[in-house]
């Protein structure tokens, strides 16, 4: 396989994941967030179950313990589009693919030419 | 798709200083790194690993006790590209345009999340291979170990700084932590075997020379 053939499967290789990614991810909490949840109580450590209510207390819980109340406005939420519902997902997940990419490329080009 | 690195909330702010005055040090490095050591002929291939990682790392997996756990890419990216400082870099980028676009891990807590994925998980990832690759001459059982390695060791990481941030008792965080990111390091180490091994049979010749898979 050539050179730029092997980059131009990559990266549909990574835009295929990125489409994907909405329809087979798991909506579990991911590790770091279930064990949160198992410390303030809305999850046993090795259950299934979510409290909802106490998930949704434990995360205001935890800025009282920590203090930082910091909160940011993202364009894209949880990589969402307000009022598209998976494909929205799908489409800023291949936007945010190709903008890593580009800058990626952008930032490596100049850094590897610069002595 | 729910949150997968460190929010806002989990450290106090001057704790999240710290961790970024620490990661920009590393970032410097990978600036550095990227510099003297990354050839131009390699740019598309790090773009590649760069775009391949953030659309993995959007696939969160199911695993037991009602959880789930996603990708990481930096043992990956440190091996294929022959540093450490390599998957700081790649890292880093992804980590920025998750988090200011997508709120996908803090702001403030950036740095932790960087010391974690992108330095923990590129120094576990690649020493661990250099070393296990060498003793066992055989580039694809190395690259799994040292993919599952990375991210349990920077799962233990992130559970110490709960324990200072206050948000986790130390003990609960390590075992949970560290019992969820087992399982979930099967699916690092095998998805760092798997695409090495896709690459390496594609061009051998873009591996880099420190990965010493040819050996």
């Amino acid at each position: 396989m050539g050179r730029e053939n092997l980059i131009y499967f990559g990266v549909i290789i990574a835009l295929v994941i990125a489409v994907a990614a909405p329809f087979v991810a798991s909506s579990n909490p991911d590790g770091l967030e279930s064990a949160f949840f198992g410390v303030f109580g809305a999850k046993e450590v090795q259950g299934s179950d979510l409290d909802e209510e106490a998930a949704g207390a434990a995360e205001e819980q935890v800025q009282e313990v920590t203090g930082n109340t910091f909160s940011f406005a993202s364009p894209f939420p949880d990589y969402s589009i307000e009022g598209m519902e998976k494909a929205g997902e799908a489409l800023v997940i291949v936007i945010g693919t190709l903008l890593v990419l580009a800058i990626a490329f952008g930032l490596g080009r100049v850094l590897s030419r610069s002595e | 798709m729910n949150i997968v690195h460190i929010p806002d909330a989990f450290i106090p702010l001057t704790q999240a200083a710290v961790y970024w005055v620490i990661a920009l040090i590393f970032i410097a490095l990978s600036l550095r790194w990227a510099r003297n050591e990354m050839k131009e002929e390699k740019v598309p291939l790090v773009a590649v690993l760069a775009a391949g990682i953030f659309a993995i790392q959007a696939v969160n997996v199911p695993i037991p006790w009602g959880t789930s756990g996603h990708m990481m890419g930096a043992a990956l990216a440190a091996i294929v590209l022959g540093s450490p400082f390599a998957a700081i870099f790649v890292l880093t980028l992804v980590l920025i345009v998750q988090g200011v676009l997508f709120g996908d891990g803090g702001i403030t807590v950036m740095g932790a999340n960087i010391i974690n994925m992108g330095v923990i998980g590129g120094f576990v990832g690649f020493y661990s291979y250099k070393g296990l690759n060498s003793a066992i001459r055989n580039p694809y059982p190395a690259a799994f170990i040292a993919g599952w390695l990375s991210l349990f060791v920077a799962a233990l990481v992130c559970a110490v700084e709960m324990a200072i941030a206050g948000t986790f008792p130390i003990e609960i965080g390590l075992i949970s932590m560290g019992l969820y990111h087992a399982v979930i390091g099967v699916i690092e180490g095998g998805i760092t075997a798997v695409a090495l091994y896709l690459i390496y049979t594609a061009r051998p010749d873009l591996i880099s020379d420190n990965a010493g898979v040819a050996a």
